[in-house]
């Protein structure tokens, strides 16, 4: 009953996607009545049958129906509520699921702001039509979720062991999907200005909050899958340069390029036809973010699960590519204008710096991460292209990055006076300096940490100073200066928004070089009730523990963590065995205190002695801070600019500076 | 205190500030070589993914970090212990891959890659149609425009819908 009531929301949502596509074809020829007023009952017929779709997967799941092949093979009656729930996206044809519906939604958001007479919004639609033709015809064809199995087994394994370890776990993928499928809006934009030759920048700004939202949740999302990569796989770090982790990272590079450059378009009508190549750029390598994490082309840790979608993902990535690049190539002239570059000096040249090195960047990634493929597929010899490489490469662009960052928000549009630049830069540079000396001096004598201290310090002064200038400019009026701090980033959410995710940048950047450069690792053996030290702290062994916990045994060792004789908490990593795998899992227990994260994972558990091996990384969440903030300001930013428009006489002040100078 | 001072006086105190960052930095006491850490980073760990020897905390990975340190210990170069887990694990097990042979265009494509770009950013440039305006008039339109930059400080309005942007490009 549920499989087929499931099946029939796939079926539904096809429908409505090849009607989309139909109707948004026609709209885009000619001014026909009937096709226009259909793009909508046709999203919403795409939207309903990929909730039904979803709804039926979950019910599935909730109700332990173990004749759904699906089920039977990824959960179990033991399997906690939470994880039942994301055991939905946990493997293959559920996470297409999670995919269609994320794309259904995004497209009535879509349509909901497509107007009479809208060819472009029309032709957006058509194109956001055809990739939900495509997923939902995977999920009727090679990937169907709603497969039914007889005889009907008992119960199931149960999900992935580690994908059933940490609460992030159900957060991670929902994230990253949403700002995954969230960059088909720009793409379909984009095709659309091409075939329509949309001249002027009305695709960019029409896609403008979708890219900020599309770009917030896969930041939030690529940063709660570091964060549980470091809270469960139990090595200490947070990114391997696993393919499957470059891959969520390549869009979100070209995405942040196209979040800037769009600006220099909007503001100075350059780079048009680059944003258009950003934008099918950056919606291709989503698909192949997919393919490579779903075909099982790399054994990775993501690669879960491997079926025979490959050859489909690859056959439609070709066609993204070929159709896209085809029609860019063909028609991109009808939506760029004349280059206009007045200096290098100035917030555009900053912008074009930004862009330059996060394509750079970007391709850097691209190809560390395909080398070892092809070099396989010509030679048949595998080669590893790991860490060392991506540090080298990636880590100068990175620092390069980090510095437009502090540098573009401070240049005026055009043309930088060095006068002008100098007196807006002087004072960040002071402080950043001087707190990159008191580290010197201090004893820290590690160049990288001093280098991004100093970037970080100017970074966020120079938005204080900023924040401060415009409160003041604010607050001469009859605004009192609280009132003015509060109304300075609501009357420029694109700005303050922006300033924020660079805040959380630079905060992360800090994080990064601080808890790579000062992680230390000590081993340490306990007998029981036995004590020893590491740095400050004390951990003593209070004793071992098993316990059922349902979906796994987990054993483990309580250990004390002390520090100036006061106990701080009570660690208890384990090593859990999952009754669906052979090979028990150690997962490490964190502590996280104000200066440092003290992480124990059990390397060896007897009956009276226990082996640890104790890390710790100092700042290590600041990362997590920082990257939740950059996300934040990106919705800032979306959320901002909506209220913005019932404001536009409140801009005065933010608008005078240029304004007088236009 | 005049602008032009305290401009003065900052840049000293930057140029003071850096040079207690630099010193210090160049003094900095060279850091202990750990070898067998370092080989343990350039090899990849055989039953994790993407980890590295160093990183992982895997038997396999564990029983290859001893290894190193016995090699390390009985004097072998750095080549030879390489060498040595190559010969049993194949090239794949080479984490940090070599400027050379079969993984040299890994390290040289990224460079290349960066050619097109500024090529790019350098020829828009060039293309500037402003030969028509003299530079006395560009000097004291661009120092009209920075004074009245100066005396809102400069706009935060990154963008604002409504205004067009071809208007806002137009001749100076």
């Amino acid at each position: 009953m549920i499989a087929w009531i499931g099946s029939a929301g796939v079926l539904l949502a096809l429908a409505g996607a090849v009607g989309l596509v139909a109707a948004g074809a026609v709209a885009l020829r000619g001014s026909s009545t009937l096709a226009r007023r259909a793009l909508r009952p046709m999203a919403g017929l795409l939207l309903a049958g990929a909730i039904v779709a979803m709804g039926a997967l979950e019910a599935a799941l909730l109700l332990d129906d173990f004749s759904l092949a699906y089920t039977a093979r990824n959960h179990s009656s033991q399997t906690p509520l939470l994880f039942t729930i994301a055991t939905a996206w946990a493997a293959l044809e559920g996470s297409i699921v999670l995919w269609g519906l994320v794309l259904a939604g995004f497209t009535w958001g879509v349509a909901r702001t497509v107007g009479p007479d809208d060819r472009l919004g029309a032709g957006a639609l058509a194109v956001m039509g055809l990739v939900a033709v495509f997923f939902f015809g995977i999920m009727a064809s090679v990937a169907d979720p709603f497969v039914v199995i007889d005889p009907v087994p008992a119960d199931g394994p149960g999900p992935n062991p580690l994908l059933q370890n940490h609460p992030l776990m159900a957060l991670h993928p929902p994230l990253l999907y949403l700002g995954f499928v969230g960059f088909t809006v720009p793409f379909a934009f984009a095709i659309s200005a091409l075939v329509v030759g949309d001249a002027g920048s009305r695709w960019l700004a029409r896609t403008r909050r979708w890219n900020l939202l599309a770009w917030s949740f896969l930041t939030a999302g690529i940063v709660a899958g570091a964060w549980w990569s470091y809270e469960v796989l139990g090595w200490g770090g947070y990114w391997a340069w696993d393919p499957v982790e470059n891959a969520s990272l390549l869009p979100w590079l070209t995405g942040t390029a196209l979040i800037h450059s769009a600006v220099v378009q909007t503001r100075r009508g350059m780079l048009q036809a680059w944003n258009v190549a950003l934008a099918i750029a950056t919606f291709a390598l989503t698909i192949l973010g997919t393919f490579l994490t779903r075909s099982g082309v790399i054994a990775s840790v993501h690669s879960f699960t491997e079926s025979h979608i490959g050859p489909v993902f690859l056959a439609f990535l070709v066609a993204v590519l070929v159709g896209g690049y085809g029609l860019f190539a063909t028609r991109a002239h009808l939506v760029a204008g004349a280059p206009r570059l007045e200096s290098l000096a100035s917030r555009e040249g900053a912008f074009l710096l930004n862009n330059l090195l996060l394509t750079l960047f970007a391709v850097t990634v691209l190809i560390g991460t395909l080398y070892p493929i092809f070099v396989e597929a010509a030679s048949g010899v595998q080669v590893s292209v790991g860490r060392p490489f991506f540090d080298r490469t990636t880590v100068p662009i990175a620092l390069v990055l980090l510095l437009a960052m502090g540098v573009g928000p401070l240049l005026p549009y055009r043309l930088a006076r060095a006068g002008v630049v100098w007196q807006r830069v002087r004072i960040p540079l002071l402080v950043g300096i001087a707190a990159g000396a008191v580290l010197v001096l201090a004893g820290v004598r590690t160049t990288g940490v001093v280098l991004v201290a100093i970037l970080a310090t100017a970074i966020t002064t120079a938005m204080l100073r900023q924040f401060v200038i415009s409160t003041r400019a604010l607050a001469k009026g009859p605004t009192n200066r609280w009132r003015a701090a509060w109304e300075v980033p609501r009357r420029n959410p694109g700005y303050w928004g922006g300033q924020l995710s660079h805040l959380g940048i630079a905060v992360a950047a800090v994080a990064i070089a601080v808890s790579g450069s000062f992680g230390t690792i000590t081993s340490v053996s306990l007998d029981a009730g036995g004590s020893a030290p590491a740095g400050p702290y004390t951990l003593t062994l209070a004793g071992t523990f098993e316990r059922d916990e349902g979906n796994r045994i987990a054993h483990g060792a309580a250990i004390e963590l002390r520090r100036d004789g006061r106990t701080l908490t009570v660690l208890e990593p384990a090593i859990n065995e999952y009754r669906n795998q052979v090979q028990p899992i150690g997962t490490p227990a964190v502590w996280t205190g104000l200066t440092q994260d003290v992480y124990v994972v059990v390397s060896s558990l007897g009956s009276d002695q226990v082996t640890l091996e104790v890390r710790r990384f100092p700042f290590k969440y600041l990362l997590w801070v920082g990257g939740f903030l950059a996300a934040a300001g990106g919705l800032w930013a979306v959320w901002g600019r909506r209220s913005a428009r019932h404001a536009d006489a409140a801009a005065v002040v933010a608008d005078t500076g240029e304004g007088s100078g236009e | 205190m005049s602008d032009r001072l305290t401009g003065r006086l900052i840049a000293v105190a930057i140029a003071a500030l850096l040079g207690v960052v630099v010193v210090g930095l160049a003094s900095a006491p060279p850091a202990e070589p750990d070898r067998a850490h370092a080989l343990a980073e350039r090899l990849r760990c055989p039953t994790c993914d993407s980890v590295s020897v160093a990183e992982s905390p895997s038997e396999t990975a564990r029983a290859m970090r001893q290894t190193i340190e016995e090699q390390v210990a009985d004097g072998r170069s750095d080549e030879d212990i390489i060498g040595y887990f190559v010969a049993r694990y194949g090239e794949w097990v080479l984490h940090d891959p070599p400027v050379g042979g079969r993984t040299l265009l890994v390290w040289v494509l990224p460079p290349l890659a960066l050619i097109p770009g500024v090529l790019a950013i350098l020829r828009r440039r060039r293309q500037l149609p402003a030969a028509d305006v003299s530079d006395e008039v560009r000097a004291a339109v661009a120092a009209e425009l920075a004074r009245c930059a100066d005396e809102a400080e400069w706009s935060d309005a990154e963008w604002s819908p409504g205004r067009s942007p071809r208007a806002d490009a137009g001749e100076l």
